[in-house]
This record gives structure tokens, C-alpha cells and sequence, in this order.
């Protein structure tokens, strides 16, 4: 972990520096070649500033730009027409203002752990209650996705070589992981109520 | 005023937990408590025991005031838990201040995103200022020998260290009756060794319901056997978990110290 995030800016700087990036990204009119060139020469100078690892963040980012691709297809008709640049230039710039985007919120995510994160967000103002509603989603992603393995492990030792899942034995699955993520709900609102949560989130920072 | 002394003087002679009458229904109309009494004394450990389905989580989370003491939506029941004389269905709030519930899951107890907010988020809810809670989630940490872990995600820790994260959860807010269910449930030998000399070190007045019997021998000089949502037998942990029949006729299984030590 530690060569992953070398680079000790405050989670603040880096949360508005991204955000602010991006904005910057979107706002540009279509077909602003020299401006996004700038700015790609930027994000780049950031990343490898950053000391982050290049070959682990150039996975991430390709896997996000498989969708991009894609979305950018359905929807550079639409830029084509209003921008009057080829629909192949309009696809192009699609690309690489989200591929810009996506990189520069890649990059941060990957130099600033997640408790850092939650802190800048809600030091940069974010509601407290929804900053509360991320932390508890984070945590409870990886005790769900632990169920979900031992959900389909057990059911794939029942399943006697045959391939896949099949669609009713996967819509069953995610039926009970759903209940069973409501009754851990309630068990969590339970612990919680019983060391005297009143709806009201606290943390130690400030 | 007066109200808060009257409950003092009551308190200074009430049990630490008592329940009359305590009846409970599952939301699906099955009953799970049926006519529960129970007293226990101040500092006295007890055992709480019984098949599964016996109605031993439900008891425990009543100790909270975390079920509603109705019937259906209006009907409200007679009070029957009473912590240190004080009315669990009234007053909720100083109810839970007092009783501190350690939950067999750790991860439905450890929700924060590192240890130290865990632990520190009891102190904060009970209104202890920020640094305040800090020092104590630290001391507590500390107690449970797991200073060094403060920093670190709950998902990181093993099973037994995350359930002594949950023990320095509830100590952080200074219960004086503390509940425990299934505590060695799923834990490895040192752990659950570990776990069970915490335990024991505690002053607390303590309830523990748990499959684990030689623990029971260990910690718990009294034990009381719930079957069906009712109590069928209650008295010394040695008698009771020698009497073969009764534990036979209520899905337990005498403990191996007992039947060797013969």
C-alpha cells in the first residue's frame, strides 16, 4: 500500500484540485484540441508527480474508457449535429474529455485512502448525513461482497459442473442477498441505537 | 426534581436487571417470550442458555429497550424490564447509557470506517466532547490491547480482534451491566482464551447467553436455562449443567469438564 499513495497534499487539495480539473474538462466548446492537449500534459505532469503506480492506474482507467467508448458512441450523433464537427471528431473529443476526467478522479482516488477522502468531503462541506450514508457504504460493500462469494461458492459446489448460473438460480441469488442485506440493516441500526445513536452523525475530526 | 431522587433511592436497592412478566411476539405473531422473570444482583455473572430459537437474542435485546414493549401498534404492554430499578420502556435513553450490548456479529457492531471512530462513537452519541472521546476510545482500545490497530479499517482486523473492537466499543461507554451475546462464538482457541479473560476482568454485572458451557463453568457462577421463551431452570452454574436430564430435555449436552471431572 504505501507505494500507492506517496504523495502526502492534504485529501482536501486533491479532492478540489480534481473536481476542479474536471470542470475545467467539461466546460471547454467541442473540439478544443490545443486547450484538452494542455491539460493532458497537466494531468499527466500530476500523476507522475504523484509517485502513484502507472500500470495499476492504467488498468483501472482502460476498464472505465471500454464504457466510455461505448456511451461516447451512442452520443457523438447528437455532439456532431449541434458542434458541426465530423461525427468522428465529435466521438473523439467525447473520448477524451471523459477519458481526462476519469483519469484525473482515478488518480486521486488511488493516492488518497478512503478515510481521507470522508474527511475532506465533509470538511469541504459536504452534508454530514450523506458523508455518514458513503462511510457506511464502503464498509458494508466488502462484508457483501464476502456474502456474495460464499453465496455463489455454495452454490456452485451444489451445481454439479454445470456451467453458469442460469437466470432464475442468479435472480434467487440477489433475492437473498437483498433480504439478507435488509436483516443485517436492522442488526446494524440495532448496535447503533444501542450505544445511542440518535440520527445525528458524529466524528472525531474538526 | 423529586421524580429523580425517588428513582436514586429506588436504584440503590433495585437488582441490576430485573424483568417480570416480560412476553414478546416475533412480528410474524410466533411468540418468542412467554411470562419471563428474572433478577440479577449487582456484579453477578449469569449464564444465559438454551437451544437455538429459544428466545435468548430476543431477551437480550428487551435488556435495551431495543423492541418496542407493545402489542401490534398501540397496545402498550405493562412494563416488565426494569434496569437498576429504572423503567427500560421509559426511559430508553438512560437505559442503554447503562447496559452495553456486545452483538455476536462484529461486523453488524463495527460500521465506522477505522477502529478509533468505532470506539469513539458511543462516547460522542452520549455527548462526551471530542477530545474527551478520543482519550477514551484510546484507554479502551488499550484495555483490549489493540492500541496499535486504532487507525485501521474494521475489514482489515481479524475475527477475534474485531470482536474485542466491539468489547472496547461498549466499555467506552461505561456500562455497568454489560450483555454478551454468543461471545466465543466462531473464535479460535487463543481467542476465544483471550477473549474470556477480558471477560472475566471486567467488573460489570454480566448476562451472557452462549452455546459454550465449559465458558459458562469458567466465568458465569449462575446460569439460567431458557427453552420456548420460558425459563425452565435457574440456579448454580455447577448443578445445573450436572443435571443431565434437564439438559438433555432442553437440547443441551452436559459439558466435558463436568462428565471427566467425576
Amino acid at each position: 500500500m504505501p507505494s500507492d499513495r506517496p504523495w502526502r497534499l492534504d485529501a482536501r487539495v486533491k479532492l478540489a484540485g480534481a473536481v476542479g480539473f474536471v470542470l475545467a474538462v467539461v466546460l471547454a466548446p467541442p473540439g478544443s484540441w490545443r486547450y484538452l492537449g494542455v491539460l493532458a500534459l497537466a494531468l499527466a505532469a500530476a500523476v507522475v508527480a504523484s509517485g502513484v503506480s502507472i500500470p495499476r492506474l492504467l488498468a483501472r482507467w482502460l476498464g472505465f474508457l471500454v464504457l466510455v467508448g461505448f456511451l461516447a458512441a451512442l452520443a457523438a450523433g447528437r455532439v456532431a449535429e449541434s458542434s458541426g464537427l465530423s461525427w468522428r471528431l465529435a466521438a473523439l473529443d467525447l473520448v477524451l474529455r471523459n477519458g481526462l476526467a476519469l483519469m484525473a478522479m482515478t488518480a486521486m482516488a488511488q493516492v488518497t485512502p478512503w478515510t481521507e477522502m470522508l474527511w475532506a468531503m465533509r470538511r469541504l462541506g459536504m452534508p454530514p448525513a450523506l458523508a455518514a450514508t458513503l462511510g457506511f457504504m464502503y464498509r458494508y460493500l466488502f462484508v457483501l461482497h464476502d456474502e456474495l462469494t460464499r453465496m455463489t461458492v455454495a452454490r456452485r459446489a451444489r451445481s454439479f459442473g454445470r456451467r453458469g448460473l442460469g437466470f432464475g438460480a442468479l435472480a434467487s441469488l440477489i433475492g437473498v442477498l437483498l433480504g439478507r442485506a435488509l436483516d443485517r440493516e436492522e442488526r446494524v441500526f440495532a448496535a447503533m441505537t444501542a450505544r445511542g445513536w440518535d440520527g445525528v452523525p458524529r466524528t472525531l475530526d474538526d | 426534581m423529586a421524580d429523580a431522587s425517588a428513582l436514586a433511592v429506588t436504584s440503590a436497592v433495585a437488582p441490576a436487571v430485573r424483568l417480570a412478566g416480560l412476553v414478546y411476539d416475533y412480528p410474524d405473531g410466533r411468540r418468542a417470550l412467554d411470562g419471563v422473570d428474572l433478577s440479577i444482583a449487582a456484579g453477578e455473572s449469569t449464564a444465559l442458555v438454551g437451544p437455538n430459537g429459544a428466545g435468548k437474542s430476543t431477551l437480550l435485546l428487551h435488556l435495551n429497550g431495543l423492541l418496542p414493549g407493545r402489542d401490534g401498534l398501540f397496545r402498550r404492554r405493562p412494563p416488565s424490564v426494569w434496569i437498576d430499578g429504572l423503567d427500560a420502556s421509559r426511559h430508553g435513553a438512560e437505559v442503554r447509557r447503562k447496559v452495553g450490548l456486545v452483538f455476536q456479529d462484529p461486523d453488524d457492531q463495527l460500521f465506522s470506517t477505522t477502529v478509533l471512530e468505532d470506539v469513539a462513537f458511543g462516547p460522542l452519541n452520549l455527548g462526551a466532547a471530542k477530545a474527551e472521546a478520543r482519550r477514551l476510545a484510546l484507554e479502551c482500545l488499550e484495555r483490549v490491547g489493540l492500541a496499535d490497530a486504532a487507525d485501521r479499517p474494521p475489514r482489515h482486523l481479524s475475527f477475534g480482534e474485531r470482536k474485542r473492537v466491539c468489547l472496547a466499543g461498549v466499555l467506552a461507554c461505561e456500562p455497568s451491566v454489560l450483555v454478551l451475546d454468543e461471545p466465543t462464538a466462531n473464535l479460535d482457541p487463543r481467542g476465544r482464551r483471550r477473549f474470556l479473560e477480558l471477560i472475566g476482568s471486567l467488573p460489570a454485572t454480566k448476562l451472557i447467553a452462549t452455546h459454550d458451557l465449559e465458558m459458562v463453568l469458567e466465568i458465569c457462577p449462575r446460569t439460567v436455562v431458557l427453552d420456548a421463551g420460558k425459563i425452565v431452570a435457574d440456579g448454580p452454574s455447577r448443578a445445573v449443567l450436572d443435571d443431565a436430564a434437564l439438559l438433555e430435555a432442553h437440547g443441551l449436552e452436559r459439558p466435558l469438564s463436568l462428565l471427566v471431572g467425576r
